[in-house]
Formats: structure tokens, sequence, C-alpha cells
């Protein structure tokens, strides 16, 4: 599965949003992923890559595209 | 400092019996017992009878959105709420309910939600909790989803005095609109104690029966574990009036002890004291009293502490009293149990319909009351107490008068 895809799965799933609105571009907030959601998405991402996502790196993250950069980063 | 009369103007109650108020009084009616063998799919647990709410729709009662953030006992506690506000009458949005008090108790809070976190953190080794986990376990979610649920602006909390924490909530509505402080409260309490560890918990205090809830009788042997909901739309005399409400009764004293005790045998002293109380607060006499929804819990500390209690206060008059426990029927649901009870007295004045004693046999030696044993009795109750008494002392006592 692509990083994409999982990463629209689980906004999709937290958030209520159509997997299709889930591209890179997209702003998490338009998303519906409020800041009670955005925690849980935090959640879900550690536990499905197995990673830490600093609490530092969160007020950079602003759109799916910055999820997937941060996960690279974070993996690397 | 105002002195207004307190109505009762709506009732929900999610228990064994049932999802609402029609099936939890059809039940109580008719004497049927939720007991029920042991049957959640929880290995390794001594207890063996149990009550259950049964199986509901969430996506009857909650958005999808909802349901993240709600803990069982919440679900149960804006099940109920949502019941009583409806047959109140009242609209969620409409000022009435939002100017409303919430004030819910709880004898355990959301454990389900904090089990389920330590499970994994402590036997799963995982290495991170879910984000959730704060808030659908506090304590006061309850009060949170229900203010949520249904637009209530007004003061909004949840107290917690064990299986006396319906009682309390209750008490605590109606000396905030008899002071003025708000015109309507939506009062009650939630439980759902049914986790790994609350069970095993539970077990090693070995008060629960195998057989079956006999309240008062010779060959008792404990009390059953409960869960459920119960609530009550509380509101000035003069608020229901002016909007036509319908009254169900009149809420019209309380009594509240502490035994300063032992932490876990009741006290007739501050059982007796409790009663003494209500009935001063009422301003009723002994003789006046019709019924008492006791505590009833089946327990040999209980039982006998609340019979020698009542003929110490009631004296020649407590063998024309009634007194019967519901929790033969929807079981113990801890703080939840109070507010059943409060519901079932309510309903029994509204009624005329006195709910009996279930599973009754033949009375303990030391237990010398009119217990109303398993058929309910039709006749006219005028004036009701709801008894609960909790673990640690806390004692409980509620008043309810036939609104005339």
């Amino acid at each position: 599965m692509m990083i994409l895809d999982k990463v629209a799965e689980i906004i999709v799933e937290t958030a209520g949003c159509k997997v299709e609105e889930v591209v890179p571009e997209a702003e998490l907030s338009v998303l519906g992923v409020d800041s009670l959601k955005a925690i849980t998405v935090l959640f879900e991402l550690e536990e499905a890559f197995d990673i830490e996502i600093p609490n530092e790196v969160i007020p950079s993250i602003v759109t799916v595209n910055d999820i997937l950069e941060k996960i690279a980063e974070i993996r690397q | 400092m105002l002195n207004r009369r307190v109505m009762v103007t709506g009732l929900g109650a999610v228990s064994g019996l049932g999802l609402d108020v029609p099936a939890f009084w059809e039940a109580l009616k008719a004497g049927r017992s939720a007991i029920k063998p042991f049957d959640l799919p929880i290995d390794n647990i001594k207890m063996s009878r149990i009550v259950t709410v049964p199986a509901y729709e969430t996506n009857r009662y909650f958005s999808s959105e909802e349901l993240t953030i709600l803990d069982r006992f919440s679900q149960l506690a804006v099940i109920a709420a949502q019941e009583a506000v409806d047959d109140a009458g009242l609209v969620c949005g409409e000022n009435i309910l939002t100017d409303a008090a919430a004030i819910i108790g709880s004898g355990c809070g959301g454990k389900h939600t904090d089990e389920a976190t330590y499970d994994q953190l402590y036997k799963q080794q995982r290495s991170r909790a879910h984000p959730l986990t704060i808030p659908k376990g506090m304590p006061s979610a309850a009060a949170s989803m229900v203010s949520l649920h249904l637009g209530i602006k007004g003061p909004a909390f949840v107290l917690a005095s064990a299986c006396a924490s319906g009682s309390h909530a209750i008490i605590q509505g109606m000396t905030m609109i008899q002071s003025g402080m708000i015109d309507v409260a939506l009062v009650g309490a939630s439980d759902a104690p049914f986790t790994y560890g609350l069970l095993k918990s539970w077990d090693a205090l070995r008060v629960a029966s195998a057989d079956t809830c006999r309240p008062f009788c010779k060959d008792r042997s404990g009390l059953v574990l409960g869960e459920g909901a119960a609530m009550l739309v509380l509101e000035s005399e003069e608020h229901a009036k002016q909007r036509g409400a319908h009254i169900y009764s009149e809420v019209i004293g309380c009594g509240m002890t502490s035994d300063a005790g032992h932490i876990t045998r009741p006290d007739v002293f501050g059982i007796t004291n409790a009663i003494k109380n209500a009935l001063h607060h009422a301003e009723v006499n002994t003789d006046e009293v019709d019924y008492i929804n006791a505590h009833g819990t089946a327990t040999t500390a209980n039982d006998i502490a609340e019979t020698e209690a009542i003929n110490q206060v009631f004296g020649a008059h407590a063998k024309d009293l009634a007194v019967s426990s519901t929790k033969s029927m929807h079981g113990h649901a801890l703080g939840a149990s109070s507010a059943l009870e409060l519901v079932a007295a309510t309903l029994a004045i509204h009624h005329g319909i006195i709910p009996p004693t279930a599973n009754f046999t033949e009375a303990d030696e030391k237990c010398n009351l009119d217990y109303v044993p398993n058929i309910a009795r039709q006749q006219p109750v005028n004036i009701a107490l709801s008894n609960s008494f909790a673990f640690g002392g806390l004692n409980a006592v509620i008043a309810l008068k036939k609104y005339t």
C-alpha cells in the first residue's frame, strides 16, 4: 500500500471525509481534522508506520503532503 | 433565599429491564427480574449472575463522530437523558434546555476506556495510549457528553458517592432549583462497570450472589451487579405550570448523612438519621409515608441494618409501610441504581402501583417488614422515600409526594 493510501485511510476514518478529497495539497482543517482529531490521526500514523512524531513538528503539519514529508523524514 | 417547590416532569431509564421507561415499568409491575447467568465474553470471573443492558443500535442514538468519544457509561447517560428531556417536552436549542443544569452521578466513571488503554499498555506492552483516553474516560465525561448532546449550557458536573451517586446528584439539582439558582435540572446517574478489572475487584469483595438477588430473605446470598442509567427532569413548580408540563410527582425533601465508621459496613445510626433528616426536611410525619424503595442489596449487612433503621424511625407505623427492593429486578447498577430507584418510586406514586421485591422466598428472621413479595401491589401512594446507602458510609434519602 502506498503511504498516501494509508494516510488517506486514517484521515477518512478519523474525520469522516471522502477518500478522493485526501489529496497531497488538501489542508487537514478543510478535511475536518480539528485539534482533537489531529491527535487521533497522529496516534494512528505512529501505530501504522511504527514511528514517533515529535510534538515540535506538529505546527508545521498543515496539509496532507506535510504528513507525507514528515513520515518520510522520520523514517530515514 | 427562596424555597421553591420542585417537580419531576420527565423520566428516562436504561437498564437490564429495557432501553426506556415503559420497558422498565412494565417489568417492575410484572415483578420480572433481568438477572441472568453471567454471559459476558470475559474469562476467569467467579461472578455467575449479572444484569446487562440489552444490545442496542448505536447509530439510533449517536452520530459516528459522537461515538468516538463516548465511553459506555456516557452512552447510557445520553440515552436516558434524551428520553427524559423528550418526555418532559424539552427541545435541544430552546432556551429552557440551554439554561438547564446537568448533574450526573457515577460510581465508577469511564472504566471501559481506562481499562482498554491500561490493557494495551500493561498487558500488550504497547508504547502509546490512545489519545482520546482522557476525554472519554474522565469521570466527568458523562456530564460533558449529555451537555454536548442536548445543548445544555448551565451548570454541569459529575459527582461520585458510590451507590448513592444518583441520589446525591438528584438532591443537588433539587436544592439548586429550591434556592432559585436554576429553573430546570437534568439529574440522574450512569454506570457501566463490566470490565475485567472491575469484575475481578467485585469478585474479591465476595458479596456477589451465585443464585439471584433476594433482598431481605432468609436464603439471600448477596447482590447481583448491573449496569444502566436513569435521568429525571426536575423543574420548579412555577416553571412547570407556566409551560403546562406534565408533573409526575414532587420532590419534597432529602436527608444526607455520613457514617464516619466502617468503609463497607453500613451503620444503623447513619441510616436512621438520613431517613429522619429527609422526613424533617420534607415536613412529613412518619405515619404519612406509604412506600419506601429500599436500598435492599440482599447482603447480610445491608438488609438487617436497613430494616432496623426503618423500625427505629417509623415505630409502630413500620408494619404498615410497603418496603420493596427493585434491585431484585434491575440489579445493583452502582450509582445508577439510586437513580433507577427514584424513577421507580416516582412511577409508584404516579400509577398507584408499588413494585415488588422479586425472587422473594421467606423473610429473614431479622427482617420483619412488608417487603411486597413478588407481586406488585395496586395501592395509592401519596408519599414515598427512596433509600441509598453507599460503600464508605455515604447515605442519601429522597422524599417524593404526589402532586396535587
